[in-house]
């Protein structure tokens, strides 16, 4: 969690957080690490946004249609801020989502996530 | 001396109501009134938050639905259905659909035609694996207009008589009707749809008796033959016996049913699927006229692809093998659709039938696919109402030919059917030889006579200019028959004239060899085309 760190707006209860990650799992956000990933930020009271490769389009990352309008490939760099009650560990827990690409390996054979 | 003094109104005997006969037969029962809820209030912010709860309520119970599915289910198929779930809980997959009811839509045009925009916005990519599949966005679509067709549908208890200003079409087909009941309106016309629904489901009817005074549940008699409606009715009038419930029309016993006179073929007309079980499919030549406004009756049902696919085929599977004649959406006039279509005795004029379905064309193209995909089990045959103009009957078919390439490249199976059309509009009926392209015609003369006489069908006033306009009607439908016959195209008659047993043998004489009548006129019409009455001896003379 070394990049994970607290912006400005200490006003704000909970605060502001942000982290940034690489996607590393099979072939990236597909449908179901688009599910794992929206069902964990949803789990936070806080707003929780993802910006891809260093665009400044700031997208809800509570949405399904928005992550996976994203296409967000392998490779691809993740910024991801929260804002709000919990917002430190609505952070951490996505960011380690992401590293753990999605527990997509440890539950699934096939890399596609496609069902066989 | 004391002034006489009303009686207090339970005590009081009976009170007549005189109005038209629309559908005869008695019914006694509770009354059930009405809560008039105009057109206005549907626009209103009221509406809209009832609405915006109604979507709510669909979708939390869709999500449900789709919880319990996917806790059954293995982890491949339960990942395709939490992505379903995950996107009924998406703020932004709704938004769009929030905003389509603020500006008026209903809960179902408002879901459905986001979802559909949302479609299109993908495209149909299956390669594409971040694209979500067409498939799951239709079932989803399918899924909550289902949930919102099971929600509150205003039903009234069963075996009672419904008290109101008029009675929409959809309301009469959503009640069971088999333990008996009746309709007493205020308003109404004996040729408008609900009259006509009520004769073919042998529900007593009567209209027109200006403002009715009952209580809710004040036992109320309806006598369909006499126009008649009396409250505490006393005496052996008020014996419930005489229901006159869809009985199974008589068949014929000599042994001529098959060959029902002449050579005139009877079909029948079906506005809901329990009519299905009025008749013996071996007893007609098919299904003349399937009038598929009837047989989905809410918004929800009419923009779900899946629902017309499985009614179709229901018909279809029934019919063994007979043709099946399934005409599209005739909706306007007085069969509106809440939310969708607002109808209206203006728009008997305006914007009905093909003209709506052209200028609707999302509503026209999902009915062509399901009409399409239905046509691969059986004959079927796809009648268009409401045609004017030769011009719109070549855009339904290039309507049909793009939908059919749609179903090939999703690799569903799909057939063409025959179009013919509706001659309803007096402009057609003068120039059958100008529609060389249709496949075949079929004359409706409700609306024929409505249109030939300017008289309103759903207007009391002008009820009796309807009726006595059959002159006219028959020397245009002698001309129509000649002209079909020209052409070498079929002509058949599937109005409300065909089940009238002298009129039907009329028909017979000017021509027509194709009659589609209601399952409940099937006897009569049957046996009046077999015997050799007078009328036609002296009218041929």
């Amino acid at each position: 969690m070394t990049d994970l760190h607290p912006i400005f707006r200490r006003e704000t209860p909970g605060g502001r957080w942000q982290t940034e990650v690489e996607v590393t799992n099979g072939i990236g956000l597909h449908a179901r690490p688009s599910v794992t990933f929206t069902r964990l930020a949803r789990s936070f009271p806080c707003a929780i946004e993802v910006a891809v490769d260093g665009s400044d389009e700031w997208l809800n990352g509570k949405s399904i249609v928005k992550i996976m309008g994203a296409r967000i490939r392998r490779g691809a760099r993740l910024k991801i801020r929260a804002e709000g009650f919990r917002a430190e560990e609505a952070i951490a827990a996505l960011g380690e989502l992401v590293r753990r690409n999605f527990d997509e390996d440890r539950k699934y054979g096939r890399p596609d996530g496609r069902p066989a | 001396m004391a002034a006489p003094m009303a009686a207090p109104r339970n005590l009081a005997g009976p009170r007549d109501y005189r109005g038209t006969a629309a559908s005869p037969g008695r019914a006694v029962g509770p009354a059930w009134t009405v809560r008039e809820r105009s057109a206005a209030t549907v626009a209103s912010p009221a509406g809209q938050t009832e609405e915006r709860h109604a979507l709510e309520a669909a979708v939390a119970q869709a999500a449900d639905e789709l919880r319990a599915l996917s806790e059954r289910s293995d982890a491949d198929s339960a990942a395709i259905l939490d992505l379903q779930i995950e996107m009924l809980l998406d703020d932004e997959m709704l938004a769009p659909v929030l905003a389509r009811i603020a500006q008026g839509d209903s809960a179902a045009l408002a879901w459905a035609g986001a979802l559909d925009a949302y479609i299109d916005s993908f495209g149909d990519s299956p390669e594409d694996i971040f694209a979500v599949r067409s498939a799951d966005l239709s079932d989803l679509k399918n899924r909550v207009l289902d949930a919102l067709a099971g929600r509150g549908r205003t039903d009234f208890p069963e075996g009672a008589i419904y008290v109101g200003k008029d009675m929409p079409p959809s309301l009469f087909l959503a009640h069971d009707w088999s333990k008996g009941g009746g309709v007493a309106l205020s308003s109404g016309s004996a040729i408008g749809h609900v009259s006509m629904l009520a004769r073919a489901r042998g529900v007593p009817m009567v209209i027109g008796l200006g403002p009715v005074a009952v209580e809710p549940g004040e036992t109320i008699l309806v006598d369909g033959a006499e126009g008649l409606a009396r409250i505490n009715p006393a005496g052996p009038a008020a014996e419930p016996a005489t229901r006159s419930v869809p009985q199974r029309p008589a068949e014929p016993t000599d042994g001529a049913g098959a060959a029902h006179g002449a050579a005139v073929g009877l079909s029948v007309n079906i506005n809901a699927l329990s009519d299905l079980d009025l008749f013996d499919p071996a007893e007609v030549e098919g299904v003349g006229l399937a009038r598929t406004e009837f047989l989905l009756p809410s918004p929800a049902e009419v923009l779900n692809e899946e629902r017309h696919h499985d009614c179709y085929r229901r018909i279809i599977e029934r019919l063994g093998g007979r043709p099946v004649t399934l005409r599209m959406l005739d909706l306007g006039g007085d069969k509106a659709l809440p939310g969708l279509v607002a109808g209206g005795t203006g728009s008997f004029l305006g914007e009905r039938g093909i003209r709506l379905l052209l200028a609707r064309p999302e509503l026209a193209r999902l009915q062509a696919r399901a009409l399409m995909r239905v046509a691969a089990y059986g004959p079927v045959n796809v009648l268009l109402p409401m045609v004017t103009l030769p011009d719109e009957l070549a855009a339904m078919r290039l309507l049909f030919e793009e939908e059919a390439a749609r179903l090939d490249r999703l690799g569903m199976p799909h057939r063409m059917p025959p179009l013919g059309i509706m001659v309803e509009v007096p402009a057609v009926a003068l120039t059958l030889d100008l529609f060389a392209e249709a496949a075949f015609f079929s004359v409706g003369t409700n609306d024929l006579m409505q249109y030939l006489s300017a008289a309103a069908r759903d207007d009391t006033a002008a009820a009796h200019l309807t009726t006595g306009s059959e002159t006219a009607l028959f020397r245009l439908l002698d001309q129509a028959c000649a002209a079909a016959r020209a052409l070498g195209k079929p002509i058949s008659v599937c109005g409300d004239l065909a089940g009238d047993p002298h009129l039907a043998r009329r028909l017979v004489e000017a021509g027509f060899r194709q009659l589609s009548v209601a399952p409940m006129r099937l006897g009569a019409v049957r046996a009046a085309l077999l015997s050799r009455g007078p009328h036609i001896d002296a009218a041929s003379a």
